[in-house]
Protein backbone atom coordinates (compact mmCIF):
# COMPACT_ATOMS: atom_id res chain seq x y z
CA UNK A 1 0.00 0.00 0.00
CA UNK A 2 1.20 3.27 -0.74
CA UNK A 3 2.20 5.56 2.50
CA UNK A 4 0.15 8.80 2.50
CA UNK A 5 3.37 10.76 2.57
CA UNK A 6 4.46 9.57 -0.87
CA UNK A 7 0.88 9.69 -2.01
CA UNK A 8 0.84 13.17 -1.26
CA UNK A 9 3.95 14.01 -2.43
CA UNK A 10 3.30 12.62 -5.69
CA UNK A 11 -0.14 14.71 -5.81
CA UNK A 12 1.91 17.83 -5.21
CA UNK A 13 4.23 17.22 -7.40
CA UNK A 14 1.19 16.36 -10.04
CA UNK A 15 -0.33 19.44 -9.28
CA UNK A 16 2.33 21.59 -9.96
CA UNK A 17 3.47 20.58 -13.27
CA UNK A 18 -0.43 20.27 -14.36
CA UNK A 19 -1.16 23.91 -12.53
CA UNK A 20 0.78 26.15 -15.38
CA UNK A 21 -1.17 24.28 -18.18
CA UNK A 22 -5.08 25.54 -16.26
CA UNK A 23 -4.05 29.06 -15.24
CA UNK A 24 -6.13 32.12 -16.88
CA UNK A 25 -3.85 33.05 -19.87
CA UNK A 26 -4.53 36.77 -19.92
CA UNK A 27 -2.67 38.02 -16.65
CA UNK A 28 0.04 40.15 -18.34
CA UNK A 29 -2.41 41.29 -20.59
CA UNK A 30 -4.73 42.22 -17.42
CA UNK A 31 -2.09 43.73 -15.73
CA UNK A 32 -1.03 46.07 -19.15
CA UNK A 33 -4.63 46.87 -19.58
CA UNK A 34 -4.74 48.32 -15.82
CA UNK A 35 -1.13 50.29 -16.45
CA UNK A 36 -2.56 51.62 -19.44
CA UNK A 37 -6.02 52.57 -17.77
CA UNK A 38 -4.71 54.07 -14.73
CA UNK A 39 -2.34 56.48 -16.88
CA UNK A 40 -5.15 57.74 -18.64
CA UNK A 41 -7.20 58.50 -15.30
CA UNK A 42 -4.71 60.28 -14.14
CA UNK A 43 -3.49 62.26 -17.54
CA UNK A 44 -0.08 61.15 -16.73
CA UNK A 45 3.44 60.40 -18.94
CA UNK A 46 3.84 57.06 -17.67
CA UNK A 47 2.35 54.05 -15.36
CA UNK A 48 4.55 51.23 -15.43
CA UNK A 49 4.67 47.40 -12.62
CA UNK A 50 7.63 46.40 -11.26
CA UNK A 51 7.68 43.04 -9.31
CA UNK A 52 9.83 41.81 -6.68
CA UNK A 53 11.75 38.24 -7.88
CA UNK A 54 11.48 35.38 -5.94
CA UNK A 55 14.36 36.22 -3.55
CA UNK A 56 13.06 39.85 -3.38
CA UNK A 57 16.65 40.98 -4.07
CA UNK A 58 15.43 42.72 -7.34
CA UNK A 59 12.60 44.75 -9.18
CA UNK A 60 11.77 43.78 -12.63
CA UNK A 61 9.68 46.13 -14.88
CA UNK A 62 7.33 43.33 -16.54
CA UNK A 63 4.78 46.29 -17.40
CA UNK A 64 4.69 49.36 -18.91
CA UNK A 65 2.66 52.36 -20.50
CA UNK A 66 3.26 55.78 -21.85
CA UNK A 67 6.53 57.64 -22.07
CA UNK A 68 10.00 55.32 -22.03
CA UNK A 69 7.73 52.53 -21.92
CA UNK A 70 9.57 49.89 -24.40
CA UNK A 71 13.11 50.81 -22.89
CA UNK A 72 11.60 49.90 -19.03
CA UNK A 73 10.01 46.98 -19.79
CA UNK A 74 12.39 44.06 -18.68
CA UNK A 75 14.69 46.21 -16.92
CA UNK A 76 15.71 45.00 -13.14
CA UNK A 77 16.64 47.33 -10.40
CA UNK A 78 18.00 46.17 -6.52
CA UNK A 79 15.33 46.38 -4.49
CA UNK A 80 17.47 48.08 -2.06
CA UNK A 81 17.38 51.29 -3.41
CA UNK A 82 15.59 54.16 -5.31
CA UNK A 83 12.02 55.19 -4.54
CA UNK A 84 10.66 51.76 -6.10
CA UNK A 85 12.92 50.06 -3.45
CA UNK A 86 11.44 52.42 -0.50
CA UNK A 87 7.85 51.21 -1.29
CA UNK A 88 8.62 47.84 -1.35
CA UNK A 89 10.58 47.73 1.36
CA UNK A 90 8.33 50.10 3.61
CA UNK A 91 5.03 49.19 2.31
CA UNK A 92 4.39 52.73 2.32
CA UNK A 93 3.02 54.91 -0.65
CA UNK A 94 5.49 57.91 -1.56
CA UNK A 95 5.00 61.04 -3.86
CA UNK A 96 7.51 62.80 -4.34
CA UNK A 97 7.79 66.45 -6.69
CA UNK A 98 11.15 67.76 -7.47
CA UNK A 99 11.78 71.51 -6.28
CA UNK A 100 12.58 73.57 -9.15
CA UNK A 101 15.53 74.62 -8.10
CA UNK A 102 17.09 70.97 -7.32
CA UNK A 103 16.63 68.11 -9.58
CA UNK A 104 19.06 65.46 -8.33
CA UNK A 105 16.68 63.65 -6.81
CA UNK A 106 15.52 62.56 -10.28
CA UNK A 107 18.73 60.90 -11.06
CA UNK A 108 17.88 57.33 -10.04
CA UNK A 109 14.48 57.41 -11.80
CA UNK A 110 15.79 58.90 -14.85
CA UNK A 111 18.82 56.70 -14.99
CA UNK A 112 16.59 53.91 -14.78
CA UNK A 113 13.45 54.81 -17.44
CA UNK A 114 15.00 57.03 -19.73
CA UNK A 115 12.56 59.87 -18.34
CA UNK A 116 13.21 62.41 -16.42
CA UNK A 117 10.11 63.22 -14.44
CA UNK A 118 9.25 65.88 -12.49
CA UNK A 119 6.81 64.19 -10.08
CA UNK A 120 6.44 60.54 -8.99
CA UNK A 121 3.31 58.85 -6.96
CA UNK A 122 4.47 54.77 -5.89
CA UNK A 123 2.18 52.66 -4.19
CA UNK A 124 2.71 48.87 -3.01
CA UNK A 125 1.12 46.19 -4.87
CA UNK A 126 0.75 43.39 -1.95
CA UNK A 127 -1.59 40.89 -0.78
CA UNK A 128 -2.14 40.28 2.98
CA UNK A 129 0.82 38.17 3.42
CA UNK A 130 3.34 39.39 0.70
CA UNK A 131 4.96 42.57 -0.39
CA UNK A 132 5.04 41.98 -4.41
CA UNK A 133 6.01 44.88 -6.11
CA UNK A 134 5.11 48.71 -7.18
CA UNK A 135 3.00 50.42 -9.25
CA UNK A 136 4.68 54.08 -10.20
CA UNK A 137 2.97 56.74 -11.73
CA UNK A 138 5.06 59.35 -13.63
CA UNK A 139 3.71 63.48 -14.00
CA UNK A 140 0.15 63.29 -13.34
CA UNK A 141 -1.89 65.95 -15.20
CA UNK A 142 -1.00 69.28 -13.23
CA UNK A 143 -4.90 70.35 -13.19
CA UNK A 144 -5.29 66.90 -10.92
CA UNK A 145 -5.80 67.50 -6.99
CA UNK A 146 -3.44 67.20 -4.56
CA UNK A 147 -0.93 63.73 -4.10
CA UNK A 148 -2.73 63.15 -1.22
CA UNK A 149 -5.82 61.92 -2.96
CA UNK A 150 -4.43 60.13 -6.23
CA UNK A 151 -2.15 58.17 -4.23
CA UNK A 152 -5.15 57.12 -2.55
CA UNK A 153 -6.71 56.20 -5.80
CA UNK A 154 -3.69 54.92 -7.51
CA UNK A 155 -3.70 52.25 -4.23
CA UNK A 156 -6.98 50.71 -5.85
CA UNK A 157 -5.56 49.42 -9.45
CA UNK A 158 -2.38 48.61 -7.19
CA UNK A 159 -4.57 46.46 -5.16
CA UNK A 160 -6.56 44.79 -8.21
CA UNK A 161 -2.80 44.17 -9.68
CA UNK A 162 -1.99 42.26 -6.53
CA UNK A 163 -5.53 40.44 -6.78
CA UNK A 164 -4.78 39.35 -10.63
CA UNK A 165 -1.34 38.15 -9.62
CA UNK A 166 -2.07 36.69 -6.70
CA UNK A 167 -4.57 34.42 -8.75
CA UNK A 168 -2.08 33.22 -11.20
CA UNK A 169 0.57 32.29 -9.37
CA UNK A 170 -1.86 30.15 -6.95
CA UNK A 171 -1.60 28.18 -10.56
CA UNK A 172 2.29 28.36 -10.68
CA UNK A 173 2.47 27.11 -6.95
CA UNK A 174 -0.47 24.65 -7.42
CA UNK A 175 1.05 21.70 -5.78
CA UNK A 176 1.25 23.84 -2.74
CA UNK A 177 -1.72 25.43 -2.63
CA UNK A 178 -3.50 22.14 -3.30
CA UNK A 179 -1.43 20.52 -0.08
CA UNK A 180 -2.01 23.46 2.06
CA UNK A 181 -5.84 23.00 1.34
CA UNK A 182 -5.32 19.25 2.06
CA UNK A 183 -3.77 20.48 5.58
CA UNK A 184 -6.45 22.36 6.00
CA UNK A 185 -9.45 20.25 5.18
CA UNK A 186 -7.49 17.98 7.22
CA UNK A 187 -7.42 19.39 10.68
CA UNK A 188 -9.13 16.83 12.97
CA UNK A 189 -5.98 14.30 11.80
CA UNK A 190 -3.53 16.21 13.04
CA UNK A 191 -0.62 13.40 11.40
CA UNK A 192 -1.94 13.51 7.73
CA UNK A 193 -2.18 17.85 8.14
CA UNK A 194 1.19 17.65 9.60
CA UNK A 195 2.07 15.55 6.71
CA UNK A 196 0.13 17.87 3.99
CA UNK A 197 1.24 20.97 5.41
CA UNK A 198 5.39 20.29 5.42
CA UNK A 199 4.99 18.71 2.14
CA UNK A 200 3.30 22.42 0.97
CA UNK A 201 6.03 24.16 1.50
CA UNK A 202 8.65 21.93 0.00
CA UNK A 203 7.09 20.91 -3.17
CA UNK A 204 10.21 22.02 -5.37
CA UNK A 205 9.12 24.57 -7.84
CA UNK A 206 8.21 23.28 -11.60
CA UNK A 207 10.91 23.13 -13.71
CA UNK A 208 10.14 26.69 -16.05
CA UNK A 209 10.81 25.15 -18.99
CA UNK A 210 7.94 23.00 -18.70
CA UNK A 211 6.13 25.52 -17.00
CA UNK A 212 6.21 27.22 -20.59
CA UNK A 213 5.36 23.92 -22.31
CA UNK A 214 2.34 23.63 -20.52
CA UNK A 215 1.54 27.67 -20.43
CA UNK A 216 1.75 26.63 -24.50
CA UNK A 217 -0.49 23.91 -24.74
CA UNK A 218 -3.09 26.07 -22.32
CA UNK A 219 -3.35 28.33 -25.22
CA UNK A 220 -4.29 25.38 -27.25
CA UNK A 221 -7.88 25.59 -26.05
CA UNK A 222 -8.50 28.40 -28.04
CA UNK A 223 -7.78 26.75 -31.62
CA UNK A 224 -9.38 23.71 -33.20
CA UNK A 225 -9.47 20.18 -32.40
CA UNK A 226 -7.20 19.30 -35.07
CA UNK A 227 -4.95 21.67 -33.92
CA UNK A 228 -4.51 20.15 -30.86
CA UNK A 229 -4.35 16.73 -32.67
CA UNK A 230 -0.93 18.10 -34.51
CA UNK A 231 0.54 19.38 -31.38
CA UNK A 232 0.59 16.47 -29.38
CA UNK A 233 1.33 13.94 -32.09
CA UNK A 234 4.38 17.21 -32.36
CA UNK A 235 5.42 16.53 -28.85
CA UNK A 236 5.09 12.85 -29.14
CA UNK A 237 7.31 12.65 -31.96
CA UNK A 238 9.91 14.59 -29.91
CA UNK A 239 9.54 12.84 -26.99
CA UNK A 240 10.22 8.86 -28.87
CA UNK A 241 13.13 11.25 -30.63
CA UNK A 242 14.56 11.76 -27.25
CA UNK A 243 14.20 8.04 -26.00
CA UNK A 244 16.05 6.92 -29.16
CA UNK A 245 18.72 9.03 -29.12
CA UNK A 246 18.64 8.08 -25.23
CA UNK A 247 18.57 4.23 -25.79
CA UNK A 248 21.65 4.39 -28.20
CA UNK A 249 25.25 2.61 -26.50
CA UNK A 250 27.10 5.66 -25.99
CA UNK A 251 24.96 7.94 -26.70
CA UNK B 1 0.15 76.39 36.28
CA UNK B 2 -1.25 76.62 32.74
CA UNK B 3 -0.11 74.46 29.62
CA UNK B 4 1.16 76.70 26.87
CA UNK B 5 2.70 76.53 23.56
CA UNK B 6 5.54 78.66 25.71
CA UNK B 7 5.77 76.96 28.80
CA UNK B 8 5.93 73.45 26.24
CA UNK B 9 8.56 74.70 23.70
CA UNK B 10 9.61 78.76 24.45
CA UNK B 11 13.77 78.73 24.41
CA UNK B 12 14.43 75.24 23.70
CA UNK B 13 15.85 73.62 21.18
CA UNK B 14 16.33 69.68 22.01
CA UNK B 15 20.02 70.29 23.83
CA UNK B 16 21.13 67.18 26.03
CA UNK B 17 17.97 65.16 24.20
CA UNK B 18 18.44 62.11 22.27
CA UNK B 19 16.48 60.98 19.32
CA UNK B 20 16.83 57.84 17.41
CA UNK B 21 15.73 57.81 13.73
CA UNK B 22 15.01 54.12 13.41
CA UNK B 23 14.71 54.07 9.11
CA UNK B 24 16.76 53.72 6.03
CA UNK B 25 19.92 55.72 7.80
CA UNK B 26 20.90 58.76 7.82
CA UNK B 27 23.44 61.15 5.64
CA UNK B 28 25.43 62.69 8.09
CA UNK B 29 27.17 64.55 5.63
CA UNK B 30 23.56 66.39 4.35
CA UNK B 31 24.05 69.93 5.76
CA UNK B 32 20.42 70.23 7.01
CA UNK B 33 21.13 67.25 9.13
CA UNK B 34 25.07 68.09 10.54
CA UNK B 35 26.55 66.12 13.14
CA UNK B 36 24.65 62.37 13.75
CA UNK B 37 26.15 60.92 17.11
CA UNK B 38 25.59 57.11 16.58
CA UNK B 39 24.71 55.30 13.69
CA UNK B 40 24.45 51.24 13.67
CA UNK B 41 23.16 49.44 10.38
CA UNK B 42 20.96 45.85 11.06
CA UNK B 43 20.66 43.24 8.60
CA UNK B 44 19.54 39.46 8.89
CA UNK B 45 21.40 36.79 8.18
CA UNK B 46 19.14 33.89 6.60
CA UNK B 47 21.49 31.17 7.33
CA UNK B 48 21.94 32.04 11.03
CA UNK B 49 18.82 33.49 11.13
CA UNK B 50 19.98 36.47 13.44
CA UNK B 51 20.26 40.19 13.10
CA UNK B 52 23.81 41.28 12.63
CA UNK B 53 24.60 44.76 13.80
CA UNK B 54 27.35 47.00 11.97
CA UNK B 55 28.44 49.78 14.20
CA UNK B 56 29.76 53.19 12.89
CA UNK B 57 28.82 55.96 9.89
CA UNK B 58 26.51 54.36 7.08
CA UNK B 59 24.71 55.81 3.93
CA UNK B 60 21.60 56.03 3.59
CA UNK B 61 20.14 53.47 1.16
CA UNK B 62 16.79 55.36 -0.01
CA UNK B 63 16.63 59.03 1.07
CA UNK B 64 14.28 58.67 3.68
CA UNK B 65 15.94 58.06 7.08
CA UNK B 66 17.52 61.70 5.92
CA UNK B 67 14.37 63.72 5.38
CA UNK B 68 13.01 62.28 8.64
CA UNK B 69 16.55 63.41 10.24
CA UNK B 70 16.80 66.87 8.61
CA UNK B 71 13.00 67.33 9.81
CA UNK B 72 13.57 67.00 13.73
CA UNK B 73 16.93 68.97 13.22
CA UNK B 74 14.22 72.15 11.89
CA UNK B 75 12.38 71.77 14.93
CA UNK B 76 15.02 70.72 17.24
CA UNK B 77 18.45 71.93 16.44
CA UNK B 78 20.39 70.90 19.61
CA UNK B 79 19.57 67.13 19.60
CA UNK B 80 21.77 64.50 19.94
CA UNK B 81 20.77 62.39 16.14
CA UNK B 82 21.45 58.85 16.47
CA UNK B 83 20.84 56.76 13.14
CA UNK B 84 19.43 52.49 13.45
CA UNK B 85 19.26 51.57 9.98
CA UNK B 86 17.04 48.71 9.62
CA UNK B 87 16.23 48.35 6.08
CA UNK B 88 18.41 46.44 3.70
CA UNK B 89 18.65 44.56 0.60
CA UNK B 90 16.02 41.71 1.33
CA UNK B 91 12.41 41.93 2.99
CA UNK B 92 13.33 38.49 4.56
CA UNK B 93 13.64 39.22 8.08
CA UNK B 94 12.20 42.65 8.39
CA UNK B 95 10.48 42.29 11.64
CA UNK B 96 12.76 40.86 13.58
CA UNK B 97 15.38 43.29 12.34
CA UNK B 98 12.91 46.22 13.12
CA UNK B 99 12.18 44.49 16.54
CA UNK B 100 15.77 44.62 17.21
CA UNK B 101 16.64 48.20 15.66
CA UNK B 102 13.57 49.55 17.59
CA UNK B 103 15.30 47.68 21.16
CA UNK B 104 18.37 49.20 20.08
CA UNK B 105 16.74 52.46 19.93
CA UNK B 106 15.13 53.03 23.40
CA UNK B 107 18.41 51.55 25.04
CA UNK B 108 20.45 54.87 23.63
CA UNK B 109 17.31 57.53 22.74
CA UNK B 110 14.62 59.20 24.87
CA UNK B 111 12.69 60.20 21.47
CA UNK B 112 11.94 57.28 18.75
CA UNK B 113 11.03 58.17 15.50
CA UNK B 114 9.46 55.15 13.69
CA UNK B 115 8.03 56.21 10.17
CA UNK B 116 7.86 52.66 9.28
CA UNK B 117 5.50 49.97 10.52
CA UNK B 118 4.62 46.12 9.77
CA UNK B 119 0.96 45.10 9.20
CA UNK B 120 2.18 41.27 9.35
CA UNK B 121 -0.18 40.20 12.16
CA UNK B 122 2.49 37.35 13.89
CA UNK B 123 4.81 40.44 14.99
CA UNK B 124 1.62 42.18 17.08
CA UNK B 125 2.21 40.54 20.48
CA UNK B 126 6.34 41.56 19.94
CA UNK B 127 6.27 44.77 19.09
CA UNK B 128 3.19 45.20 21.87
CA UNK B 129 5.71 44.51 24.29
CA UNK B 130 8.38 46.73 22.95
CA UNK B 131 5.80 49.06 22.70
CA UNK B 132 5.03 48.65 26.42
CA UNK B 133 8.71 48.47 27.37
CA UNK B 134 9.50 51.85 25.80
CA UNK B 135 6.71 53.57 28.04
CA UNK B 136 8.00 52.20 31.05
CA UNK B 137 11.51 53.36 29.98
CA UNK B 138 10.16 56.80 29.99
CA UNK B 139 11.00 56.48 25.80
CA UNK B 140 8.40 58.61 23.23
CA UNK B 141 7.74 56.49 20.12
CA UNK B 142 6.33 58.84 18.21
CA UNK B 143 4.90 56.48 14.96
CA UNK B 144 3.82 57.63 11.02
CA UNK B 145 0.25 56.02 11.18
CA UNK B 146 0.62 53.61 8.11
CA UNK B 147 -0.96 55.82 4.46
CA UNK B 148 -3.13 52.75 3.61
CA UNK B 149 -5.91 51.74 5.86
CA UNK B 150 -4.86 48.39 7.39
CA UNK B 151 -3.81 47.57 10.85
CA UNK B 152 -0.30 48.37 12.05
CA UNK B 153 2.01 47.82 14.63
CA UNK B 154 3.00 49.79 16.51
CA UNK B 155 1.34 52.80 15.15
CA UNK B 156 -2.00 51.84 17.02
CA UNK B 157 -0.81 50.88 19.99
CA UNK B 158 -2.01 53.22 22.53
CA UNK B 159 1.31 53.99 24.69
CA UNK B 160 2.87 55.52 21.15
CA UNK B 161 2.39 59.14 19.71
CA UNK B 162 0.91 58.31 16.39
CA UNK B 163 0.75 61.01 13.84
CA UNK B 164 -1.19 61.82 10.38
CA UNK B 165 -0.10 64.61 8.02
CA UNK B 166 -2.09 67.64 8.09
CA UNK B 167 -1.70 70.72 5.60
CA UNK B 168 0.09 72.62 7.68
CA UNK B 169 3.18 74.25 7.29
CA UNK B 170 4.14 76.13 10.37
CA UNK B 171 6.54 74.70 12.95
CA UNK B 172 3.58 74.76 15.92
CA UNK B 173 0.65 73.34 13.34
CA UNK B 174 -0.02 70.55 15.61
CA UNK B 175 -4.36 68.90 15.60
CA UNK B 176 -5.18 66.25 17.72
CA UNK B 177 -7.64 63.90 16.74
CA UNK B 178 -10.68 63.32 19.49
CA UNK B 179 -11.29 59.93 17.72
CA UNK B 180 -8.15 57.54 17.99
CA UNK B 181 -5.98 55.91 17.03
CA UNK B 182 -4.64 58.17 15.28
CA UNK B 183 -3.95 61.01 18.08
CA UNK B 184 -2.43 63.87 16.32
CA UNK B 185 -1.73 65.73 12.77
CA UNK B 186 1.15 67.52 11.71
CA UNK B 187 2.62 68.76 8.98
CA UNK B 188 3.21 66.23 6.22
CA UNK B 189 1.81 67.16 2.92
CA UNK B 190 3.95 69.00 -0.16
CA UNK B 191 6.82 69.33 2.72
CA UNK B 192 10.46 70.31 1.31
CA UNK B 193 12.97 67.60 3.11
CA UNK B 194 16.76 66.50 2.99
CA UNK B 195 17.09 63.57 0.41
CA UNK B 196 20.37 61.90 -0.88
CA UNK B 197 23.05 63.48 -3.12
CA UNK B 198 23.01 66.77 -0.12
CA UNK B 199 19.40 67.78 -2.44
CA UNK B 200 16.18 67.89 -1.19
CA UNK B 201 12.32 67.01 -2.71
CA UNK B 202 9.17 68.11 -2.02
CA UNK B 203 6.87 65.32 -0.83
CA UNK B 204 3.70 64.27 0.97
CA UNK B 205 3.16 61.56 3.53
CA UNK B 206 1.94 61.04 6.93
CA UNK B 207 6.03 59.60 7.60
CA UNK B 208 6.90 63.30 7.23
CA UNK B 209 4.62 64.05 10.02
CA UNK B 210 5.55 62.19 12.56
CA UNK B 211 9.54 63.61 12.84
CA UNK B 212 7.66 66.78 12.88
CA UNK B 213 6.42 65.39 16.29
CA UNK B 214 9.28 64.07 17.21
CA UNK B 215 11.40 67.27 17.12
CA UNK B 216 8.47 68.72 19.26
CA UNK B 217 8.64 66.39 21.91
CA UNK B 218 12.75 66.84 22.31
CA UNK B 219 12.44 70.01 22.50
CA UNK B 220 9.71 69.44 25.18
CA UNK B 221 11.95 67.05 27.18
CA UNK B 222 14.91 69.68 26.57
CA UNK B 223 12.68 71.90 28.43
CA UNK B 224 10.95 69.54 30.91
CA UNK B 225 12.96 66.35 31.12
CA UNK B 226 11.11 64.97 33.56
CA UNK B 227 7.58 64.21 31.60
CA UNK B 228 6.88 60.47 31.49
CA UNK B 229 5.32 59.55 27.57
CA UNK B 230 1.83 59.71 28.84
CA UNK B 231 2.34 63.74 30.18
CA UNK B 232 4.48 64.03 26.91
CA UNK B 233 0.68 63.39 25.11
CA UNK B 234 -1.44 65.49 27.89
CA UNK B 235 0.72 68.55 26.57
CA UNK B 236 0.70 67.52 22.86
CA UNK B 237 -2.94 67.74 22.90
CA UNK B 238 -3.15 71.15 25.23
CA UNK B 239 -1.11 72.60 22.54
CA UNK B 240 -2.93 71.72 19.87
CA UNK B 241 -4.11 74.08 16.87
CA UNK B 242 -8.06 72.55 17.89
CA UNK B 243 -7.52 71.73 21.44
CA UNK B 244 -10.82 72.26 23.86
CA UNK B 245 -9.29 74.02 26.72
CA UNK B 246 -11.45 74.75 30.08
Amino acid sequence: MTSPDALLAELGRVAQAIGPAVAPPDTSRLLAALADTARRLFGAAACSLALLTDDESELVYTTAAGAGAQDVTGMRIPASQGVAGWVVQSGQPVSIDSPADDPRFARDVAESTGYVPREILAVPVASATTMLGVLTLLDRDTARPGAVQDMALLQVFADQAAIALEGSRAFTRMGSVLLTAVATAAAADAELADIASSLAVAVPPVDRDLAELAEVFALLSRHSAADRRLAVRLVREVVAHTERVAARPGA
Amino acid sequence: MQITRDWAFDGADGQGVDVAVVDSGIDPTHPAVGPVSSAVALTWDPLAEQVIAADGPHTDLFGHGTACAGIIRAVAPQCRLHSVRVLGERLSGKGPVFAHGLRHAMTIARVVNLSLSTSRPEYRTLFYEIADEAAFRGVVLVCAVNNAPAPSYPSQFASVVSVAANDGAGPYDLDCNPTPPVEFGAPGIGVTVPWLNGGSIVTTGNSYAAPHVAGLVARLLSKHPTLTPYEVKTVLRHVSRNAQRG
